[in-house]
């Protein structure tokens, strides 16, 4: 019992590696569980662990990654075994090739074996490279070797590696299999293909739908948390005759914000904006009124709402002169700082759909430090998966400026806007 | 309880469930956890249930939640025209203190399905319909009352359960329940069936039914449910009332013409109606509902409602 034990809790915690809030509770369930169950059975083991782990169908998902990971059968284990033969065979032999490769002076280079590893992950092209490289700078290596190319080898090894670790850190890959909606649901808006689109949009309709309730709940279930009626609850006492049974409550009047959206629809940026507007819109109580502009070089105002067709949006960016530009956001933030009437002001949150990426990035920051301080709130929704922001320099500069949210998937989009409900 | 049993159980109740399911069921039982289960509506949630109140014969008792939906509608109501009644004929009684004791009796509660299915002297299958229509407060009032068996009534107390309900949550994906929720139930997804259990659906609720129109219409709505045109996807019931309504009709096919006339038992919008005109007469994902095996592209030698291998040989 205690080596079951000692494997549940393994488990258990690899799941909690994968994001399952998994507890002492879930681990002792599949304790009592298992003690009562076919243990040779593995799917039965599977469904009965799954149900006792996974409490959504994204947990389900990660728990099935996880199950496989974990519990492997004997014939996978047997398979696993040869092919990791297999593989260190092969590895051990493209080693041996590698260090005749990468030789200096005649002499074998002194790389990491991690970094080993990476050159022979490398892809031809990018090894022909290296190996130019090597061959410019022959003349030169003799004399500072390390000084010389040590940068330039580990600059193309770590952005190698950082690839491959954006492919890994794709949780669409694994999804993909299991349930294509949730796969679309977490892949990067900037990977959709055009076939995904319609059921992409089939998607957006659906959560927003889901938010569209939230916010008709959020309102109407407020409960009593205003102050007491007097009027109405004595009027309603005189139906049980005088007493007080039923309390009444004056509900307190929601103010709902003004909103402001400022959305980039230079070219890369098109398609998120075009689904951003998707929920943004349908999302009909998030605001009493709204603005919206789009901009490139440029900026225009747009009214979101009158554009029901959301293939309208695309045909009235592309007609406009908008889109192909460049991304001038300082330009358009100055806009709207100037115009009159004032957009912007103290009871007005102002969106702005953009992945950063403009000329003349000084300007930008100051105009969204002006827009900030006319502006109630301003919150920026980021196409650019949050692993890159480090990478990026206005990310962080706006980022420090405002409050940013990750929106590269339609999960992240969707989170985006109920934080906007809050 | 074993898995074997729960299965013959689930048999004899005509429940067509593969072994995944059963052994979430046994989960549930065991661990006396409540079941939520997740999935579209129409898949059977609310069937799992009914069977599981049949399997184990126990009583139902159903809680409908609603967008409003509080403790008095749920767990207690006081009878306030009793009570009233109650104290204007003890109006001259002595001892105030003893009469309103008195008036939060047994006597004068009005048991609402959550605190009917705690106090029942056999254990109940309580099925909470529904569960993401209710309002957060509602969900997060559950939570004593789903992990503990117990419900605090401010008058009487702590009022902990006589019989241990088997719990079943229901919810249609609407809104996310709570983490605190999620984190006290056994999970279930469930998705809609594939042709092959649909036909068993179909043959164990309707057990007259022609077996070729069977596969026939769960050919059919396998290809309504795959299409991204139809907004409003079949449920199961839908399936079983098109096929009853067919072969109430004399129709022993499913031909483009038969579907046209019957189609709303199935789609309940006009624009699912004009979507699922292609689809239906084999534009759709598994192409002509004949309902045999072999690959349809349209280019297989057959005009649709006329397929040779699909009709009998009196030519109809």
């Amino acid at each position: 019992m205690s080596v079951y034990l000692e494997k549940l809790a393994e488990f258990s915690s690899l799941l909690r590696q994968e994001g399952l809030a998994v507890g002492l509770q879930e681990t002792a369930d599949a304790c009592e569980i298992l003690s009562c169950l076919d243990l040779t059975d593995r799917e039965t083991v599977r469904s009965a662990l799954s149900a006792v782990y996974a409490k959504s169908r994204e947990e389900q998902a990660a728990f099935q990654r996880a199950f496989d990971g974990f519990f492997v059968s004997a014939e996978r284990r047997d398979a696993l075994r040869r092919q990791h033969e297999a593989e260190a065979r092969e590895l051990a032999r493209r080693r041996e090739e590698a260090q005749r490769e990468l030789q200096v002076n005649g002499q074998p280079m002194e790389l990491r074996e991690d970094l080993e590893e990476v050159y022979i992950r490398m892809g031809q092209e990018k090894r022909e490279q290296l190996h130019q490289m090597l061959e410019r700078t022959r003349g030169t290596m003799g004399r500072s070797p390390d000084k010389l190319y040590g940068n330039f080898i580990r600059s193309v090894f770590m952005r190698f590696l950082l690839e491959q670790q954006m492919v890994m850190e794709d949780a669409a890959v694994d999804c993909e299999e299991t349930d294509p909606d949730l796969a679309l649901l977490y892949r990067d808006i900037s990977l959709f293909k055009d076939a995904d689109v319609p059921r992409a949009a089939a998607l957006i309709a659906a959560i927003s739908r889901q938010l569209d309730a939230e916010l008709s709940r959020q309102r109407q279930g407020r409960g009593h948390s205003g102050t007491l009626d007097f009027k109405r609850t004595i009027r309603r006492g005189l139906e049980t005759g005088g007493a007080f049974y039923r309390l009444s409550y004056r509900r307190k009047r929601r103010r709902r914000r003004r909103l402001v959206l400022l959305c980039d629809v230079s070219g890369s940026m098109l398609q998120f904006s075009e689904f951003a507007l998707r929920f943004i819109k349908s999302m009909s109580e998030v605001a009493e009124s709204s603005a919206a502009f789009l901009f490139s070089e440029q900026v225009r105002p747009v009214d979101p709402f009158a554009l029901q067709n959301m293939d309208a949006f695309r045909d009235y960016v592309r007609s406009s002169g908008l889109y192909g530009r460049g991304t001038d956001l300082g330009a358009a933030l100055e806009a709207l700082c100037t115009r009159r009437p004032a957009p912007l002001g103290p009871s007005v949150t102002l969106l702005i759909l953009s992945d950063t990426k403009t000329i003349d990035l000084p300007r930008a920051a100051r105009t969204l430090l002006e827009a900030r301080r006319q502006a109630g709130k301003v919150l920026w929704l980021n196409p650019i998966p949050a692993r890159k922001w480090p990478y990026v320099r206005s990310i962080q500069t706006m980022a420090s400026l405002c409050q940013m949210v990750p929106c590269s998937t339609l999960d992240e989009l969707a989170r985006a806007c109920r934080k906007l409900m809050k | 309880m074993d898995m074997a049993t729960l299965r013959a159980k689930l048999d004899e109740a005509r429940y067509i469930c593969d072994d995944s399911l059963v052994t979430t069921l046994l989960v549930a039982l065991k661990l006396g956890r409540p079941l939520l289960i997740e999935g579209a509506a129409g898949v059977g949630k609310t069937e799992v249930a009914k069977v599981m109140a049949a399997a184990l014969d126990r009583e139902l008792v159903r809680l409908q939640c609603y967008e409003g939906l509080d403790e008095s509608k749920a767990l207690y109501e006081w009878n306030y025209q009793k009570q009233l009644l109650s104290i204007q004929v003890q109006m001259n009684r002595q001892d105030p203190d003893a009469l309103t004791q008195s008036l939060f009796g047994d006597e004068y509660l009005l048991e609402r399905p959550l605190l009917q299915s705690i106090r029942a002297e056999r254990p109940v299958v309580l099925l909470i319909d529904e569960i993401d229509k209710s309002d957060e407060e509602f969900e997060a009032f559950l939570l004593e009352l789903l992990s503990e068996m117990q419900v605090s009534i401010p008058e009487v107390g702590v009022v902990r359960a006589r019989s241990i309900p088997f719990v079943v949550l229901t919810s249609n994906r609407t809104r996310p329940l709570s983490e605190a929720l999620r984190r006290r139930c056994a999970y279930l997804y469930l998705q809609y069936p594939d042709v092959e259990k649909e036909v068993s659906i179909i043959r164990a609720k309707l057990p007259n039914v022609n077996e070729h129109l069977a596969v026939q219409v769960a050919r059919a709505v396998h290809g309504l449910r795959a299409s991204d045109a139809i907004l409003k996807k079949p449920s199961i019931a839908e399936t079983l009332d098109w096929v009853s309504a067919l072969e109430a009709l004399g129709m022993r096919d499913l031909t483009p013409e038969s579907a046209r006339q019957t189609i709303g038992f199935v789609l309940k919008s006009s624009e699912d109606m004009e979507a699922a005109g292609p689809v239906l007469s084999g534009g759709g994902e598994d192409g002509c509902s004949c309902g045999h095996g072999h690959d349809h592209d349209h280019e297989h030698g057959h005009e649709h409602g006329h397929c040779g291998r699909c009709h009998s040989g009196d030519g109809t």
